[in-house]
């Protein structure tokens, strides 16, 4: 059987660090920062989650302190792009590259090793369910997001902040404030992907161990439209696909080919909605001129 | 609109200067003069791509280039990199220094050497581990033959599993990573021929650090049950330890003594003896061979397995409970020595 329950664990699983990331991009995206700095607050998540779990033997300790760790980092991007106006594209690509030498550099420092720090006495996550707690928080931070967004006033100030500063500020709403709480809370979010991924996906941390997922998330965010639930079906289309890679190569398929599948979902899943929404746009756009 | 386009170049040279603050910490050099005896006529340098520091690998070429030293009555010196930068000033350093050969370990040196080797054509040069596109007659290679080891390890598996089934987990497909995975199957098929087999790619975007992706493409395996799994996942083998450990199953690791990272479910290694080849190498080169490149396998002791080394019984691997295999193995490999097996290589031709 191809579709059967462990496929849909491995999905889930590949879909915890990218939901959690890609939730923090999308909060930015409403209060109107750009953040691609997400693959960069998920590796210093992991590795702090990896170093407090060790010294404190609590792994829960170790998703505090991630989630902690990754909001400090996060500052870079908010001092960065909202106090001195600085290019957020710029501002993220150098905050990834700098995670990833920091890392591998407090790597060195903290435990002497290369590459990968692993050791069988370094605590994981307990698994609920045989998914980890985070992946529950997941979801329900989905739900809270989406209900903060559309109903409350916080999410509404917020989405006035992004779509439209000036108008929000001669309201007496401070853009400055909710914009650095929007990155600060995708910080938060970025930590705990990183632990999910770091104590709960694995458990250990190696050198770049996030792969690229922060990237995915980015892409998560588009194509879900910054909405908290499109952005959680867009995670899930990039697990499901990549843990159909997987079985794909089962079935004799070259991995050159079953690597494809995420990104060719993508395009098809780009290429459906923007179809479908031009439908839709285009008879009211010509009203509207007409 | 001026005074906001100045700071965004502040705000931008603010992180490059953090940036280049943070790799500059990993590029301080540490260059570690070893014990020289002063005077003497021969003299070796070795330059590591990294820091020695727990690397095994790394210290079994140090320990080689050591003992060629004393063998050949010279000095010797390491210059231990820590990153790309570094990488180059250590070989520009050891070429300004003219000593007789250069060794330098791994492939991140193949283009570097390229360069120096055309500049400096009196100047000996040793690559382990990797070569040059282009053959210099200042240049020889040590390359080794590790599906002969992956072979063996693949004969351990087959005696050794239960349900029959016999699994890799490997880096990319391509001829050069299927060294690591096809043999092991040939290895398995041999002693039991009826054994199934299959073979996983990590991929994905950087699939040589993914550990995640690793446990993932082991889980696949394990729950159609293949008990014995090849790891060669570079970075990603911790994954698939921790995939086979958590279903009571067992792997076997590369390169260095991976048993300690899961002790009881890492049967055996694919060692590679770099200080057997650093030592033959310098020989070679000495021996006025140079600009050739010689492959190490179990017959040169280049290729071996954990177990077939001394200290099994420390090793914390688990092949050290199980001799009668040891003792077939030890079979499979004079055969191989002798040359009345050979072993296929997916990237020959």
């Amino acid at each position: 059987m191809f579709f059967d329950s462990d496929l849909l664990m491995s999905a889930l699983r590949a879909l915890t660090p990218i939901l959690l990331a890609a939730l923090g991009g999308a909060i930015c995206e409403r209060a109107g920062v750009f953040n691609i700095g997400l693959e960069g607050m998920m590796l210093m998540g992991c590795f702090t989650a990896v170093t407090t779990s060790w010294f404190t033997g609590s792994p829960w300790l170790g998703v505090l302190a991630a989630a902690l760790a990754a909001a400090a980092y996060s500052l870079i991007l908010a001092v960065g792009t909202v106090t001195l106006r600085g290019d957020a594209v710029v501002l993220g690509v150098a905050m990834n590259l700098l995670a990833v030498g920091l890392t591998s550099f407090l790597l060195r420092t903290i435990f002497g090793v290369q590459g990968t720090f692993d050791d069988p006495s370094l605590a994981g996550l307990p698994l609920i369910g045989g998914l980890s707690p985070l992946a529950y928080l997941s979801w329900a931070a989905v739900a809270v997001a989406a209900v903060m967004l559309s109903r409350h006033v916080w999410g509404l100030r917020l989405r006035g902040v992004g779509e439209a500063p000036d108008a929000a500020a001669t309201l007496g709403v401070s853009p400055a404030q909710y914009k650095y709480a929007a990155v600060l809370l995708s910080g938060v979010l970025c930590g705990l992907a990183g632990a999910q991924l770091a104590l709960g996906n694995v458990t250990l941390f190696t050198e770049n161990m996030t792969a690229g997922r922060g990237w995915i998330a980015v892409v998560a965010v588009m194509l879900g439209r910054a909405l908290p639930l499109g952005v959680l079906l867009a995670a899930l289309l990039f697990g499901l696909a990549e843990a159909a890679g997987f079985r794909l190569q089962g079935l004799g398929l070259p991995q050159q080919a079953t690597d494809a599948a995420p990104y060719v979902v993508t395009l098809g899943a780009l290429f459906l909605t923007t179809a479908r929404r031009r439908r839709r746009v285009r008879p009211s756009s010509t009203g509207a001129t007409s | 609109m001026l005074r906001r386009s100045r700071r965004t170049l502040q705000v931008a040279a603010t992180t490059a200067l953090l940036v280049t603050a943070a790799t500059a910490c990993n590029a301080a050099a540490k260059d570690d003069a070893g014990s020289a005896s002063a005077g003497s006529d021969t003299s070796f340098t070795l330059v590591t791509p990294d820091a020695v520091g727990q690397n095994e690998f790394l210290k079994l070429a140090v320990s080689g280039i050591k003992s060629a030293a004393k063998q050949h009555n010279g000095s010797q010196k390491v210059y231990e990199s820590t990153d790309t930068a570094s990488q180059q000033q250590n070989v520009q350093a050891a070429v300004d220094a003219k000593p007789d050969v250069i060794v330098l370990v791994g492939f991140e040196f193949a283009d570097i050497v390229a360069q120096q080797a055309e500049k400096n054509p009196k100047q000996q040069f040793l690559i382990v581990d990797a070569c040059t596109t282009k053959t210099f007659k200042n240049v020889s290679c040590a390359v080794f033959r590790e599906h002969e080891g992956v072979f063996l390890a693949g004969a351990e598996a087959g005696l050794l599993s239960k349900s029959g089934k016999v699994g890799a987990v490997d880096v990319l497909d391509t001829p050069q990573f299927r060294r690591y995975s096809d043999p092991f199957a040939a290895g398995a098929k041999k002693v039991a021929p009826k054994t199934t087999t299959d073979t996983r790619f990590v991929g994905g975007q950087s699939p040589f650090d993914d550990s995640a992706r690793a446990k993932e493409q082991a889980d696949t395996l394990l729950a159609k049950g293949y008990d014995q799994l090849m790891a060669a996942a570079a970075a990603g083998n911790y994954g698939v330890f921790e995939a086979t450990k958590a279903k009571g199953a067992y792997a076997y690791g590369v390169d260095v003594n991976q048993c300690t990272a899961a002790p009881g479910t890492v049967v055996d290694n694919v060692i590679k003896r770099t200080d057997v080849a650093v030592e033959k190498g310098i020989e070679s080169v000495l021996d006025g061979k140079a600009g050739t490149t010689v492959s190490y396998g179990l017959k040169e002791g280049g290729i071996s397995l954990t177990g077939l080394e001394d200290g099994v019984a420390t090793s914390k691997c688990v092949i050290a409970d199980h001799a009668d295999v040891l003792a077939k193995v030890k079979e499979l490999r004079d055969q191989i020595v002798s040359g009345k097996l050979t072993v296929d290589d997916p990237a020959a031709g």
